[in-house]
């Protein structure tokens, strides 16, 4: 019987099989229900139709994508797992994959079907968030400190935050160049006031503002089941500033 | 009562076809052809054999040729159409040709004025221009005809050539949406050209699809892999480079083993798409033809009537209405040519409605 070998397994076998060929751990019930409430979330997405319009398999994003070069990912792989129907394999290319891509869109002007490769990849990524995925975690992780100074002030990052020791993949040139920043900096020919310790004053008002928005639109519970240590101290040093704004507003008579 | 008249714009097969049909018929035919030559882009890019018989194109067209030149055709080569006016339901045309204009009076119109090969200088990542091994199938197929097949860059016979299909064919990102027909066909019998001449020469062909349809699947695609060893990887190539030693090396994914290839070549050849020719173009203006959303001529209706367009009296036939194999395009030439002489028929004669 060994001639049957290639031909596709029988539908009666339990769905582990693709799990196996996407090199995926064992999975159980609850990761079955996780699986599904992604894949809804995903299929549903308004951008899913305008991004996923169906792939010939040419293989043309592949082999312009710098990841494939690297690691074992290809974006036709992703475009035909976002095409597809299984739940499982779509959770599973979540789990690492999905974070193997640079985001540089070159899959995007080779794609000849005019399918948004890149854009499908950062809504998986999203979703992995969104649901607290441990890769995303893991991901994640080196962020923290940006992300908490970008959802309280409002700001960029400020160039001295970003450190060699949270970049393992960092070359030698990357950490050179890191070491006389403030020289560098002073030739920016756009104005950027010449610090390296922080980007720009915003106003408490704006900021209470900023955090307002990304309460309501959700991106504070995302973080929330990525990060929560990181919510709980943003929401402490947003409630601090209430208070002080509050005080400030009655102190000077605003807003009564 | 005179002899009905027709102008036949275009001299390659479907022209050809039309105009050596009318001239039977007992029709008065005006042949108007661009070139200096009669049979078209075949002969004018001198193509080598057709498929998939292996015919040379000679033994296919001259045949045709030498009929429409032994008919009371009235050919007009050098020549083009300059203006069109309808009037009385006949067509009132200027012809130029050889710097003299020609006044002519005509009972119907046979556009066929063809096609031309996507000039694949816009597809960036294949380095066509700037690599000179990397070259059009229309050019390697002026090499067949003249059966010296060099590395342009060197002079020296290639050792390894890959064939890339679909180039500006089935491709939103230049605008081309549809497929050319042919490129596999042709790509296939350049390949089964070279072992045949050259059983040294390694050829691969890059695909995503292999559409061999009708007799052409086990005449080509099969015959190439059983008879001339031709090998085939399921993938585009992405982009071309260059190697150290002046080769090209040619980027790929191969789907099947789903990892990226890089392949060393002499040379790559691209199978490049049809599209409307300026011919074309510039009939569908001069008749007030429309064109269809791929570029080409639109006929009154592609399914029932195919050589028929929206204007009464005007045929058209061949690539002007898409992409087409040359027997196709005989074919349809004689179509148009029998819809011409009897739209002059019931003009002339009285027929009882829905005869």
């Amino acid at each position: 019987m060994t001639v049957l070998q290639n031909l596709p397994r029988k539908k009666t076998e339990p769905v582990q099989s693709s799990m196996v060929i996407a090199g995926a751990r064992p999975h159980d019930d609850q990761t079955e229900a996780l699986a599904a409430s992604i894949f809804r979330d995903f299929k549903s997405d308004f951008r899913y139709k305008e991004y996923v319009l169906g792939c010939i398999n040419c293989g043309e994003c592949t082999t312009g994508c710098p990841a494939a070069r690297f690691y074992n990912f290809s974006p036709r792989e992703m475009l035909q797992i976002a095409y597809q129907d299984d739940p499982l394999v779509l959770l599973d290319a979540m789990q690492e994959k999905i974070w193997a891509c640079c985001q540089c869109y070159t899959c995007n002007m080779r794609c000849r079907f005019g399918n948004d490769i890149a854009g499908i990849i950062s809504v998986m990524r999203e979703l992995a968030v969104k649901n607290g995925l441990e890769s995303a975690k893991e991901v994640l992780k080196p962020y923290s400190r940006i992300l908490l100074v970008v959802m309280t002030k409002g700001t960029q990052v400020s160039p001295d935050m970003i450190q060699p020791d949270f970049f393992a993949d960092w070359g030698p040139f990357a950490v050179a160049r890191q070491t006389d920043i403030k020289t560098l900096r002073k030739a920016i020919p756009v104005d950027v006031l010449q610090v390296t310790d922080s980007s720009w004053e915003v106003s408490m008002q704006t900021s209470l503002e900023l955090f307002q928005i990304y309460k309501e639109a959700g991106v504070v519970d995302m973080l929330k089941s990525i990060d929560p240590d990181l919510v709980e101290m943003i929401e402490d040093i947003v409630d601090e500033w209430r208070e002080e704004f509050e005080e400030m507003k009655e102190k000077y008579g605003i807003g009564v | 009562m005179t002899n009905p008249k027709f102008l036949v714009i275009g001299g390659g097969p479907s022209g050809l076809s039309a105009a050596q049909d009318i001239a039977e018929a007992g029709g008065d035919a005006i042949l108007v052809e661009k070139e200096t030559f009669l049979g078209g882009t075949p002969k004018k890019l001198h193509y080598s054999l057709l498929a998939p018989d292996m015919k040379p194109v000679e033994e296919v067209l001259d045949p045709l040729i030498s009929s429409v030149e032994n008919s009371s055709v009235r050919r007009l080569l050098g020549a083009s159409v300059k203006s069109v006016e309808k009037k009385g339901g006949r067509f009132n045309v200027t012809i130029e040709s050889n710097g003299t204009s020609v006044s002519e009076s005509v009972d119907a119109v046979i556009v066929a004025t063809g096609f031309s090969h996507w000039d694949p200088h816009k597809k960036y990542e294949y380095a066509y221009g700037v690599y000179p091994d990397v070259i059009d199938f229309k050019d390697f197929e002026k090499m067949l005809s003249d059966e010296k097949i060099v590395r342009p860059s060197n002079g020296q016979q290639p050792k390894r050539i890959a064939w890339l299909l679909c180039v500006g064919s089935r491709d939103k990102q230049v605008g081309k949406f549809y497929c050319c027909r042919l490129g596999c066909a042709v790509s296939i019998k350049q390949a089964m050209e070279v072992r045949r001449i050259h059983p040294e020469i390694d050829t691969y062909v890059y695909y995503m699809d292999i559409r061999t349809y009708g007799f052409w699947e086990d005449k080509l695609y099969w015959k190439s892999m059983e008879e001339y060893g031709v090998k085939y990887i399921r993938g585009r190539i992405g982009s071309i480079n260059k190697g150290e030693d002046g080769r090209l090396i040619a980027m790929a994914e191969d789907t099947i083993l789903q990892r990226p290839s890089e392949v060393p070549f002499d040379m790559v050849i691209l199978a490049t798409g049809m599209e409307a020719s300026e011919g074309t173009l510039e009939a569908s203006k001069l008749l007030g033809l429309e064109i269809e959303e791929h570029g080409f001529i639109k006929p009154l209706e592609s399914d029932s009537m195919p050589v028929s367009t929206a204007v009464p009296g005007v045929y058209v036939c061949g690539t002007a209405t898409g992409p087409k194999a040359i027997p196709d395009s005989i074919t349809e030439g004689s179509a148009a040519a029998m819809k011409a002489l009897n739209y002059v028929r019931r003009r002339t004669i009285k027929v009882p409605a829905g005869a």
